[in-house]
């Protein structure tokens, strides 16, 4: 499951720009949480969606008739 | 930090629901477990429903945060203005206000926002503009060269003022500047913070001694 493994990093990365920019909220950290962070995050987010899909279309699959 | 985090419960919640998913995904990555139906839905939360909890209270709170003083004053070119806001012993115009609770902390806000019902969008887009300029201008520039060269980029408009001095009370007539400038001031042709009015707003505008 290495695209899972990915979508995971990728969502601990857009999690940690989201929390730099409550912490410290200054013009940088605001704008690359409302810019980047969004986009890494729902990156993380579709890829996690395509696995679920992939899974289950595999499961229907290999299920038997 | 800590307290100012936890004054502003949409914040703590953000930040609650951050931590609550970074623990799920550090928990996916040590033990690796399959990909069962409980794995699954243990990822939803992970990866779908905590993240997405925490970017809208988290978008909702870093709204909020650019309304803030400290906000403006994170670039440097503005660390003058903020700086003077901030002082009690100042008598401009924007310190007057910061000093007023309607405005506090978000006096640079209060007087440079655009009103109406599209206010809050045209003033985020000139926001984006302050960051493109700040970045690719303005960026390397000293304190002194940025006095002389950056200007607001419109005149301020008298309707902002008016937003809360309606120019209806009879005290605020009572003022004869006011009564005799009623129509110029409502069209905009004099501007309220004109010097030897109410202005300048900040002691560095347009070149006049504090």
């Amino acid at each position: 499951m290495t695209a899972l493994r990915v979508s995971c990093v990728l969502t601990l990365f857009g999690l940690a720009l989201m929390a730099w920019s409550m912490v410290q909220p200054t013009w940088m950290p605001v704008m690359l949480a409302m810019s980047v962070g969004q986009l890494v995050g729902t990156s993380a987010f579709a890829i996690f969606i395509a696995v679920i899909v992939r899974d289950l279309r595999r499961r229907i699959r290999e299920a038997p008739p | 930090m800590v307290s100012w985090i936890f004054n502003n419960p949409l914040t703590a919640v953000a930040i609650g629901c951050a931590v609550a998913s970074a623990l799920l995904v550090v928990w996916y990555l040590v033990r690796r477990p399959a990909l069962t139906n409980a794995t699954k839905i243990v990822m939803l939360l992970a990866i779908g429903v905590l993240p997405i909890a925490t970017a809208t209270t988290g978008n909702v709170s870093g709204f909020e945060a650019t309304k803030a003083r400290t906000f403006c004053g994170s670039c440097h070119v503005m660390v003058p203005y903020a700086a003077d806001s901030a002082d009690p012993t100042s008598t401009t115009l924007a310190a007057r206000h910061a000093r007023n609770a309607l405005f506090g902390d978000a006096n640079c806000y209060g007087c440079h926002a655009d009103y109406g019902m599209f206010g809050t969008v045209t003033t985020k887009l000139g926001g984006l503009r302050h960051v493109y300029e700040y970045v690719f201008h303005y960026h390397s520039m000293s304190l002194a060269e940025a006095r002389e060269k950056i200007h607001i980029r419109h005149p301020f408009q008298n309707a902002t003022c008016m937003h809360c001095h309606s120019t209806d009370v009879p005290i605020w007539n009572a003022v004869r500047e006011h009564a005799s400038l009623l129509p110029r001031l409502r069209d905009g042709s004099v501007s309220c913070a004109s010097a030897g009015c109410h202005g300048p707003a900040h002691p560095f505008s347009k070149d006049v001694a504090p």
